[in-house]
């Protein structure tokens, strides 16, 4: 059972579960049920899904505190993340293969629902190169700093979303619980530190 | 037994969730071309179509209207929309810009 349970519980089967979408969609393709077209949306949205999975984790240890649950999400971010590059990779792919010509996509490159999701794929190309120990450990302070850079992606992941698809349902379901959940976040920051600003400027207060 | 749990229906709600993409008029375009009995089939416009020089992805009904997606004769990416009972072309889009509109 344990032994089970660990095999279950380790990273290695997580990066099974995170790709068994895409293996299904490939073997959609493979077998003629999905046109590369139709692999667009669903790719893009599984990338931006794990994407925003793997933002929220921080904005849940804020609002939750440190708990089984939240280590558990935490241990798994690295995985989230760098599926979501992958996702966005086999979008890239499927797009070049809808396309078929270099001709095609130039003409529509400035396309504003265009230009916006090279420009998402573009800044997730370092947050994905970064992602493992030895680059963390080389670019110590500055690694947090770079992989800030998935709000930018996340923006123009939004943008583009927004822009390329007929209608807003989709993209918004799926960032209004981001968006609600990096405000909570920012307002019990805020909160503790003006408490602690509070407890410095005026000791006393908390004899009274 | 708690974690897997989670990680599977995690999985499977993502994945539910990943292929619901329901099918509503955009908007972009209207025809007002009475029943479908009387409209020619979408094979029939295809074919129309590719006789033309056109490359077809896929083609749908939209806003009462045939939705193509394909390559022009001109080589442009396009989704473009026809009438579908006089087959005349309506409207031409390329990711959102219009390279075409019926005056």
């Amino acid at each position: 059972m344990t032994a089970a349970f660990r095999i279950l519980n380790s990273l290695p089967a997580f990066w099974l579960v995170l790709s068994l979408p895409a293996l299904a969609l490939i073997r959609g393709y493979w077998t003629g049920d999905i046109i590369a077209m139709d692999m667009l949306h669903p790719t893009g949205e599984f990338s931006a899904r794990l994407m925003i999975i793997a933002m929220i984790i921080s904005p849940l240890i804020t609002i939750f505190g440190n708990r089984g649950w939240t280590g558990w999400l935490l241990r798994r971010r690295r995985s989230f993340g760098v599926a979501a590059f992958g996702y966005g990779m086999l979008h890239l792919i499927f797009y070049i293969i809808d396309m078929e010509a270099l001709g095609p996509i130039l003409a529509e490159f400035w396309a504003p629902g265009i230009w916006t999701g090279w420009a998402a794929l573009l800044l997730f190309v370092p947050l994905a190169i970064t992602s493992n120990n030895v680059s963390m450990r080389w670019l110590k302070q500055r690694w947090k700093l770079l992989q800030r850079l998935v709000y930018g992606a996340a923006l123009m992941t939004l943008a583009h979303w927004l822009l390329i698809h007929d209608g807003m349902a989709g993209a918004l379901v799926h960032f209004i619980p981001l968006l609600v959940l990096q405000l909570l976040r920012m307002i019990i920051i805020y909160g503790r530190e003006k408490k602690n600003i509070a407890q410095v400027d005026s000791p006393q207060s908390n004899l009274a | 037994m708690k974690y897997p749990v989670i990680t599977v229906s995690l999985a499977a709600a993502t994945m539910a969730l990943g292929f619901s993409a329901p099918a509503q008029a955009t908007g972009k375009m209207k025809c007002e071309a009475g029943p479908e009995s009387g409209w020619v089939s979408r094979a029939d416009l295809e074919a129309n179509l590719v006789n033309k020089g056109w490359k077809i992805k896929k083609s749908k009904v939209d806003g009462g209207c045939y939705e193509v997606y394909g390559t022009t004769p001109e080589g442009d990416r396009v989704e473009a929309y026809f009438h579908p009972v006089s087959m005349e072309k309506l409207l031409v889009l390329r990711r959102g810009k219009e390279l075409f509109r019926k005056k």
